[in-house]
């Protein structure tokens, strides 16, 4: 069973080389797809109208029970030759940019830029085109495809739309792959236990006279930094955004902290809150400022371990194209599938810039290898050689 | 007479004006065009639009000949850009041509008119759709919604597009027309002399797909007064009920600074006046210059910029023999 199935992966990886070239002559309805999903605005929360073009795409490639779920997610199935196994492909439609942000694209000889075109635009266009691009290739697995554009997935969203799909899902889902716009060789199988929050400090009345809020966020900030940088604390903290005040000539009134903490162990995260708390109140009765936490994104850690076939064979497809795997302690999807046992990877598409900036922007030339890695992982666990041997 | 002019109108929009919504079925749309054995061409003209092509290029490929066969060819025709946009339309595989390259025996002229003129002498299409290149926002709306008219009734021969109708929903009423040098210019003119091309929201817009037996029976002013000018030959020879528009929704584009908009203002006047003057509309004009005297200030000192547009005019392509070669017309 072994040689056999050695055999196949050889023959996959020979066979997915060639995928490049002969995916080049289709690259430019990918880059269609990617122009017209990238310019209609999708925020976390906001999606439905990128759902709404996703759920079409779907439609107009023939796919089965194309549909948009109580969660606003957009559902299709690509059927398989026998139904056996399903996989679960996954692009999450929400982007970081505001709704009134001008999301207009430009397309240049070697980059399509705008704002969302990384994360996850692309994402949501190999998605749209994958259908398309099998039937050109004569592609048919023997598995299904469940296709998923996942909604509040981003931030506050914490991977809503994908939990609560899975929790309300009923077929046997043998394995997902969450596919990212960037960047390419992203190889993400674990995820961290996480804590992601928000700290509000806030004067409710005059404050002319005090030190502003600013002055109380910071003095959260140095103690969550000490608290981070002790040797005996097992968590990393990540300081994302700072928000505060009106004027330079005034304190400020209000000031706002998000951040991250990771960790290996969700026993640590519980542990961490509960200190955060305690800072909170510490530094509240130092001072007379109101000061809220609001906790918007939690994972559990876990995931598939280094050695799982899926990602042995993972890694030697991606570097039978020429790649060097990215492999990452921490992909937040993943804690999605794990809550739910199945078994999940997180690829990227091509290489990008700016990520999250509104002049973000991504790389054509190596769209067609990402897409060709994509094709191989799904024909390597089609054809039996992801799976664990007993 | 003026009731008659109101009644037409009225008739008019309610019978020849779309959105392109109406046309969202593009395998119907195709295959009503495939049993009528039509084909259609697109082409863009351009001037250093590498900032805009490569987007509308990969668009209007994918959807429209790759996705949806309705297009069988996409041109670019350009006036001799400086920048790269030749080499990202043909990258993302439009055809490129240099309009000096076209129909070299009739010499070049720079300006739009002049590319949209010897598109019908390189093109194949039965229908030729023409679609700006600074369109920021292109969709495949701009093409199928003006095409399909032409496919649906045979009777129509030139539709045009119009944009940014005030929300149904809204209660809010805002003027719906055209930009400046529209309602400054043009809808004034047409009100006095062609009354019934009033109805045509914006008659300046740079899309709008026409039937090839229409394009090569007019005239083509190579610069500015060029869509001004079409709207009043065919006017004149097939009537209002030749025409259709198109509600394209939104359209992003370049804004141009007043100044500019004074020397299309000029062109599109030359353009106008001589057609009153071929139809005897009104008599006695003297000879038209083509100087157009702008200021500009430096220091305490205004400077007097004198532009010369001189508002060329190609003749119907039909009257070419090398044309009447071409397409096997001389019998």
């Amino acid at each position: 069973m072994m040689n056999r199935h050695e055999n196949d992966i050889g023959r996959i990886i020979e066979m997915t080389r060639e995928l490049p070239s002969r995916l080049k002559p289709f690259q430019e309805m990918l880059l269609a797809n990617l122009v017209m999903i990238g310019e209609i605005p999708a925020s976390t929360f906001h999606e439905q109208n990128r759902v709404k073009f996703l759920v079409q795409r779907f439609t107009e490639c023939g796919l089965q029970n194309c549909s948009t779920d109580e969660f606003g997610n957009g559902i299709a199935i690509l059927p398989g030759k026998d139904h056996k196994k399903t996989i679960l492909l996954v692009a999450h439609v929400d982007t970081s940019f505001d709704n009134r942000v001008d999301h207009t694209y430009t397309v240049n000889a070697r980059h399509v830029i705008g704002p969302g075109s990384g994360d996850n635009s692309l994402g949501v266009a190999v998605l749209a085109t994958l259908p398309t691009l099998l039937s050109k290739l004569g592609i048919q697995l023997q598995s299904d495809i469940l296709m998923l554009g996942a909604t509040s997935f981003r931030e506050q969203g914490n991977l809503e739309g994908l939990r609560s799909f899975l929790a309300n899902q009923h077929t046997d889902l043998g394995f997902g792959i969450s596919i990212e716009g960037v960047p390419l060789g992203r190889l993400g199988y674990h995820s961290m236990a996480t804590m992601g929050g928000e700290i509000v400090c806030k004067f409710d009345t005059n404050h002319e006279h005090r030190p502003g809020a600013i002055h109380v966020l910071n003095r959260v900030i140095h103690r969550l930094c000490r608290f981070a940088d002790d040797p005996l604390n097992d968590a990393t903290l990540t300081l994302g955004t700072v928000e505060g005040g009106a004027s330079y000539k005034v304190p400020a009134r209000s000031a706002t902290l998000r951040f991250l903490f990771k960790s290996d162990r969700d026993e640590i995260i519980q542990e961490t809150t509960e200190e955060i708390r305690k800072i909170i109140q510490t530094v509240q009765g130092e001072t007379d400022c109101w000061i809220d936490l609001e906790v918007f994104a939690k994972c559990r850690a876990g995931g598939l371990d280094p050695s799982h076939p899926l990602i042995q064979q993972s890694r030697r497809i991606i570097a039978g194209l020429g790649i060097s795997p990215i492999e990452s302690p921490h992909t937040t999807v993943i804690s999605g599938f794990h809550e739910h046992g199945i078994p999940a990877l997180c690829l990227g598409i091509t290489t990008g810039e700016y990520i999250n900036y509104p002049d973000e922007k991504v790389e054509i030339a190596p769209m067609v290898t990402g897409i060709a890695q994509l094709i191989g992982l799904l024909l390597a666990y089609d054809g039996g050689c992801c799976d664990e041997h007993k | 007479m003026m009731e008659d002019v109101v009644t037409n109108i009225n008739e008019w929009l309610d019978t020849n004006t779309f959105h392109h919504r109406q046309f969202w079925d593009l395998l119907n749309l195709i295959e009503v065009k495939e049993r009528q054995g039509l084909t259609i061409s697109l082409c863009i003209p351009t001037l250093n639009e590498e900032e805009t092509i490569g987007k509308e290029i990969v668009v209007l490929k994918s959807e429209l000949v790759d996705r949806y066969p309705l297009l069988d060819e996409i041109a670019v025709i350009d006036s001799g850009s400086m920048d790269r946009t030749l080499q990202m339309a043909a990258n993302f595989g439009a055809d490129v041509y240099l309009s000096a390259d076209i129909f070299p025996e009739m010499g070049f002229n720079r300006g739009k008119g002049e590319n949209l003129w010897k598109a019908i002498y390189q093109l194949k299409g039965d229908i030729i759709v023409y679609v700006d290149a600074d369109i920021k926002n292109i969709h495949p709306r701009f093409v199928y919604g003006l095409v399909a008219p032409l496919i649906y009734r045979p009777e129509i021969k030139y539709v045009k597009a119009f944009y940014d109708r005030p929300l149904a929903l809204s209660n809010e009423i805002r003027p719906s027309g055209g930009g400046r040098v529209t309602e400054i210019l043009v809808r004034p003119l047409f009100s006095l002399f062609f009354p019934e091309l009033t109805a045509i929201i914006q008659p300046l817009s740079g899309e709008y797909a026409v039937r090839r037996t229409v394009l090569e029976q007019i005239p083509f002013p190579v610069g500015y007064g060029v869509e001004t000018s079409h709207l009043i030959d065919v006017y004149s020879r097939w009537g209002l009920e030749s025409f259709a528009q198109t509600d394209l929704d939104r359209r992003v584009h370049r804004h141009q600074s007043t100044r500019d908009l004074g020397r299309m203002a000029f062109g599109i006047l030359r353009a106008f006046l001589k057609r009153i003057r071929a139809h005897e509309i009104v008599s006695g004009m003297p000879e038209l210059t083509t100087s157009l005297r702008q200021f500009q200030a430096r220091g305490n000192e205004f400077e007097q910029i004198i532009y010369d547009i001189a508002e060329e005019e190609r003749p119907p392509m039909i009257e070419q023999e090398s044309y009447l070669k071409k397409r096997n017309l001389n019998n």
